[in-house]
């Protein structure tokens, strides 16, 4: 996307924008419950988890309760800070139109 | 470039909305409503027709369980929030001190005094509605909480009768109607999103 040079491509991937939204506003969450809000698959979205992940903008834990798997998800300090120079970049790109 | 700016309105858009969502509470709470509201009417007309101590003590421990059942159904999916911890902590601490006061008066038999027992439950739940309404700035409960704290205030002025009816009313009104209003609101929530494709 050359029009968009200071955007972050890992953020700007619609899921993955919409997880770090998400998980901005939360301590941790379940991936059911992340799957939930945003209607994904649970391929797509353990694809886009796992690309955040990597990117170091979530961490992960995963232990059972009740004998049964669950998978944790909270976003980092690097992942706070990489969605807030986005929300920033965004608001610069789109300039007056921002508040149309 | 108007495709390039719809498509950074889009983005903007899904950072505001999933932001909304996120903030939203997670539990279906309404049916809970629902749930005590039976319960107290329950508790109301066995203890009235048949003049048992255990009434109360009795319905609201199958209500304190029932919730709790409840409650462990719907943690498979959840996302845990500093302000959903303390709205959750406001209804615990209202249960626990429900709980404690209604099973000691009820076993004791002290609980005779109708106008003070609606004051005393109305005042309780009435602070619940109200400090959770202003934690949420939520004006729908808000309303909720003005409609207890007027039953306790108007129960200490009625009659034996009046003070039922004051009860009877703010129970429908602020738990039955409340409630269901409650899971309408998340039905709709959830139906209103669309899926997101990375």
């Amino acid at each position: 996307m050359p029009d968009l040079p200071e955007l972050d491509p890992v953020v700007h991937g619609r899921l993955r924008l919409a997880l770090l939204s998400l998980l901005s506003c939360v301590e941790e969450a379940e991936f059911t419950w992340l799957r939930a809000k945003t209607k994904a698959t649970d391929g797509n979205l353990g694809a886009q988890l796992l690309k955040l992940e990597q990117a170091g903008y979530v961490a992960v834990e995963k232990k059972f309760v009740r004998r049964k798997p669950q998978t944790l998800y909270r976003i980092t300090e690097s992942g706070r800070q990489a969605l807030a120079h986005y929300v920033q970049a965004l608001r610069r790109l789109l300039g007056p139109a921002v508040d149309k | 470039m108007p495709e390039d700016t719809t498509e950074l309105r889009e983005r903007l858009s899904i950072i505001e909305s999933m932001i909304a969502e996120g903030r939203r509470s997670t539990e279906s709470w309404g049916s809970t409503f629902v749930l005590w509201g039976v319960a107290y009417y329950v508790a109301m007309a066995w203890s009235g027709w048949g003049h048992t101590a255990w009434a109360w003590p009795l319905t609201i421990s199958i209500a304190v369980v029932l919730t709790i059942v409840l409650a462990f159904s719907k943690t498979r999916s959840h996302a845990r929030t500093t302000l959903g911890r303390a709205i959750g902590s406001i209804w615990i601490a209202l249960g626990i001190s429900m709980f404690l006061l209604f099973f000691a008066l009820g076993l004791t038999g002290r609980l005779t005094d109708r106008h003070l027992f609606v004051a005393v439950i109305s005042a309780i739940l009435g602070m619940a509605n109200g400090a959770s309404a202003l934690i949420l700035r939520w004006k729908v409960q808000l309303g909720c909480a003005v409609v207890w704290w007027a039953a306790a205030v108007a129960t200490c002025f009625g009659s034996d009768t009046q003070s039922v009816i004051i009860f009877l009313v703010a129970i429908f009104l602020c738990q039955i109607v409340f409630g269901i209003y409650g899971m309408i609101a998340n039905t709709q929530g959830r139906a209103r999103q669309a899926p997101l494709h990375a």
